[in-house]
Formats: C-alpha cells, structure tokens, sequence
C-alpha cells in the first residue's frame, strides 16, 4: 500500500512540472460549461418550461454536474499506457516489483484529486458569476446510490481506457487512434458528458442502457437529480457492475496475451 | 561456488511484420502483411557463477540484448530453460525482481521532469527498502558515482552522462544481486566512460554482485571482464576467458623486427603480410604455424638488429569478433 501511496505523491508532483499544460486544460473544461450552459440557459429562458423532463434549475445542475462529474471520472493518466507499451518504456515496470494496473489506477487517482481541486474551484466561480438555480438532493439513499455509482464509474472507465491503451501490444502505431475513438468520441458524446441521453428517443436510450458508457457519467448524475425511478436505481448500478467485472477481466486477459507479444521494442 | 545463472537450449524468435517502402506497399500491407520469423536465440547454453562479471560480444542483432532481455523475464522464451537464482524469470515474482536491475544505455526510468531524488523515494517505497539500508547504500552509490551535488536537478537539466549515473544508482538502490548491464557506456564520452568502468568493477569487488554485460567498446570488455562470451547470429561461438579468446581466434603472430639497413626491404613481403613498413621498424603477420619458420629467415636473410614475436593485440580480435569475422574462424 505504501508504494502506492508513493507512486500518487510522485505522479502528483509531475502533474505540477507542467503547469501551463494543465491550466490550458482547466480553461478548455470552463470554455466548454459557459458554452453549454448558454445554451441551455437559451433554451429554458421561461422558467416554468420543462423540456425532456429538465426545467431550468435541474439542466443547470446537470452542466455543473458534469464538471464536477468528469474531474472525477474522466481525468486519467491511463491514457499514456499505449505510449508506453509502443516506445518500450513498459520495460522500466516489468523490471520492478509493483502491479502495473494499481501503478496506473494510483496515478489515476493522483490525477482525480488534482482535477476535482481545480473543477471545484472552478464551479464555484462559474456559480457566483452566473448564479443559476441549483437542484439539492435530499433523499440519503438517492445520494449514497449516487456515491456507489461514481465509485464503479471511476472504475469502469480504468478498465475501459486500459483495454483501448492494450491495443498498442498489437499495433504500435495505432495506439492513438484507438483512444481518441474511445475517450473523445465514445465517453464524451455517450456518457452524456455533452449533453443529456435522455434527449434521444426511447429505443435509442434503451440500447444505450445496455452499453458501459451512460454509467460513466449520465447515470450517476441522474441518481443525483432523482430523475431514476428507485426501483431501477439498483438495477442499474447491477449492469454497472457486470460491465466492470466484464471489462477488468478482459484486462488481465487481454494484458497477458499482450505481454508475450510484448518484444520490448526499443529497449 | 553456486549458479547465479543457468541457461540450457534457449530459443527465441520473434515474428516481425516486413514493410516496403512507398505508399502503395504501405497499403497492401495493411490487408496482406508479409510475416517473417527471425531467430533471434538460436539453442544458446551456458551458466554464471555467483559473483562473476561476464561480458557478451558480438555484432549488431547477435542477439545480446535479447539474451538479457529473457534472462531479466522481460521476454518470453521460445524454447528451452532459464533459471536466475533459481527462478524462472518469465514469472517475474516480486522475490526475484527485488534481486535483480537492468539497465539499458538508452531507456531511461528517472522521471524526466522530477529531480532524480523523488525517483530514489519511489523506487525506496516500490521495492520496500528499509530507511536504514536505503540511506546507507544511497550515501555509498552517490559518493562513488559523484552525483551527490544533482540529486535535487530537474533530470532533464542534466548531461547524459551525469544523468546515466543518477540512473545506475536507481538500479542498484535495492542492492541487486544480479545486475545486467546493456551498453552502460553508450553515447558517453571517455572521462565518462573510464568513470563507469571503474564504478562497475568497484561495484562488482565490493558487493560481490554478478554482472552481466553487453558492450560495444572494447574497452569496457578488457578492462571489466574476465570472462567474455562472444555470440553471433544467435549462437554462442566462445565462451572463455579474454586471453584465450585471443589464443583461439588468432591464427596469427606478429613479428616485430628493427633492421640495421634499408636495401632488401622490399622482398621482406615474401616473408609474410607487412603491417607497418617504417624503416628501421617493421611490422610482419605470419601464420601461426610457420612463426618460428619466418623468424629464422629473416635472421638468415636480412640485417636484423632486434626481432620479437607477439600474439595479435587483444583490440583487433575483438574489433574482428564485432565485425562479424569471428565465427568462420572460431567454428573452424
């Protein structure tokens, strides 16, 4: 546990080397809510009008929500696992006692911290500025269904940006690619991180339903809003669960087939 | 003494996707590639004594590195046996990697942006050093390698030769046991170069580590290594000491002779290939077998002040072995 410790304190310490690349990143997250939140602030200027189940005050929240949701979610260092494993730098932790996936789940955790530091500062800021109306829930189950939710959330998407970071075992050059496919397209556009899912027709959310993606951050942050009927909040946080396991366990499978492959390219 | 190292038929091949350069090869390749096996090990054995310092040679692609690499568990054999203190490398059990450190002249493990320090901390931590040994072998490496004044640098403020030193003490930190080293003086310059040799040999005398080396400067194999064993195209075609090295592979001798009067000079090429031609001195290589032969002649036949037969410098046998020359002669 205490080499863990170690590895976040250090990866902590890296982030900070740069600084400029890390404030550019923030300031792209905040662009990115004041874009989203005049848009929507557009659409409900009546604050009676209720469209897709949302009135002001809850669509608001959702885009605050999802700052906050993807500080904690999203942010990830696992993202350089591909670079790694095709410049040969994968050999530096093969050589040494200490599990690559907690190594990566550490940092990724290092990286969260930071982000949720800075994404809440941020939200704060963007509240006193815009002052939108803000939905609390109240209801404690609903609230530790959520924290659960967020918990197999930061999970699921390890085991998600892993796999997508394994396929540089098999093409080197493509390891790329295959993340920008993963983390911009899929996560951001079906997790719900640009907009809410339920804005898409019934059968489309359905199908969604079935897909790792809207447990990333679509539905714990509905479980916040009380928009899932208690009855299907467990249910949920089930397939949650099952595409974790799934994934994680395609891991390992995926990892050790790939380290035969592994030639530790460049030394 | 006990076996730090065994290998027994070793095998490793790798299969390698061929791409022809231009853009329409670029292009079938992705649908058609052309697959190709290289072999890399071919049936290699030998073993290590616990505390040896031994020295692979070889040309480019002979396969040193590749040997390392599977002896460090870092690649998967093909076939055969390994064992390194008595564990099977591919396992990578943390018991084992806390015993052994590769270091590769170009792969770096200091965090690039952090001074070397925190490295230190975080191998400490990632190999459970206790405090005590970590500050008494930290003090040590640092005194002997002369970095105690960059440890709190930005490495990527560094030199490469101050920065390979930092990176030595971050593999031996967890006082290995068994220590590969790929080329641990590549790229560096001969001050650099001298410092390292003479940090590895202090090293190996005073912890009794066994090392494993690769190197492509001469240097570094005779000034470290007793024993060397030469590899060519995945085989090993001698494992021995250095001198005998040169007593196998040497087919020749060399006759130095210092003559009083220049006039003959020119027929002395019957006698044997002519190296160095700069009157009085000349330099003479003559088979083996017909030294003592060639000597008398030249006695007989020349004005001869001073005449002494030598073995070929230990250098050129190695430049040859690099060269690839080495194993048509020492198969033979």
């Amino acid at each position: 546990m205490k080499k863990y410790l170690a590895i976040f304190k250090i990866s902590f310490a890296q982030e900070f080397a740069y600084r400029l690349n890390f404030i550019m990143w923030r300031l792209r997250n905040v662009m990115q809510i004041f874009l989203i939140f005049f848009l929507w602030n557009a659409v409900f200027t009546d604050p009676t009008r209720v469209v897709f189940g949302y009135d002001r005050g809850k669509i608001l929240t959702y885009v605050f929500g999802i700052l906050i949701m993807k500080a904690i979610v999203l942010s990830a260092r696992t993202i350089e696992v591909a670079g790694e494993i095709s410049s040969g730098d994968l050999t530096n932790f093969l050589l040494k006692p200490v599990n690559y996936f907690k190594y990566w789940f550490s940092r990724d955790l290092s990286s969260k911290a930071l982000n949720l530091g800075f994404a809440a500062s941020e939200a704060l800021i963007l509240y006193l500025i815009l002052r939108p109306p803000f939905f609390l829930q109240t209801n404690p189950w609903l609230i530790v269904a959520f924290v659960i939710s967020l918990a197999i959330a930061v999970v699921l998407f390890f085991g998600l940006l892993f796999l997508s970071n394994l396929i540089a075992f098999w093409m080197p050059e493509q390891g790329w690619s295959a993340q920008f496919l993963i983390i911009v397209i899929f996560t951001d556009f079906l997790s719900g991180g640009v907009f809410p899912l339920d804005i898409f027709p019934l059968v489309v959310q359905k199908i969604l339903y079935t897909l790792p993606f809207p447990y990333l951050l679509f539905f714990p942050l509905q479980i916040y809003l009380g928009k899932i009927p208690v009855t299907q909040v467990w249910g949920g946080i089930m397939i949650a669960c099952a595409w974790t396991l799934i994934l994680l366990a395609g891991l390992k499978f995926v990892w050790n087939r790939g380290i035969r492959k592994y030639e530790a390219v460049g030394r | 003494m006990d076996k730090a190292i065994v290998v027994d038929h070793l095998l490793k091949n790798f299969e390698v996707t061929e791409k022809k350069p231009g853009l329409v090869n670029s292009f079938t390749s992705i649908f058609s590639p052309q697959k190709k096996t290289i072999r890399a090990l071919r049936n290699i054995s030998f073993t290590v004594e616990s505390g040896e310092l031994v020295g692979f040679i070889g040309p480019n692609g002979a396969g040193k590195t590749t040997t390392l690499k599977v002896l460090s568990g870092l690649l998967y054999p093909t076939s055969g046996f390994t064992s390194v203190l008595e564990f099977d490398p591919w396992d990578r059990k943390p018991e084992f990697l806390k015993q052994i450190s590769l270091v590769m002249g170009q792969k770096n493990q200091l965090w690039w942006d952090l001074p070397a320090m925190e490295t230190f901390e975080l191998n400490r931590a990632i190999y459970e050093i206790p405090k005590r040994q970590y500050e008494e072998t930290l003090d040590e490496l640092t005194e002997l390698l002369e970095v105690k004044k960059l440890l709190n640098i930005q490495v990527r403020r560094l030199s490469l030769g101050q920065r390979m030193r930092l990176e030595l003490v971050a593999a031996l930190l967890h006082s290995p046991k068994i220590l590969f080293l790929d080329e641990p003086t590549l790229g560096l310059d001969l001050i650099a170069q001298q410092k390292m040799r003479d940090f590895i040999y202090e090293y190996n005398r005073r912890s009794g580590a066994t090392i494993l080396l690769t190197s492509h400067n001469m240097d570094d194999l005779m000034d470290l290594a007793r024993r060397v064993i030469v590899i060519d195209e995945g085989r090993i075609i001698f494992d021995g000491a250095l001198e005998e090295l040169v007593n196998r592979f040497a087919k020749e001798k060399i006759i130095k002779v210092s003559l009083l009067r220049e006039d003959d000079i020119k027929r002395i090429e019957e006698i044997g290939k002519v190296k160095k031609l700069a009157f009085p001195e000349v330099i003479l290589s003559v088979p083996r077998s017909t030294t003592a032969v060639a000597a008398a002649e030249l006695l007989q036949n020349f004005p001869v002040a001073d005449l002494t037969i030598e073995e070929v410098p230990i250098e050129e046998v190695i430049r040859k072995v690099f060269r690839g020359e080495g194993k048509k002669k020492l198969l033979k």
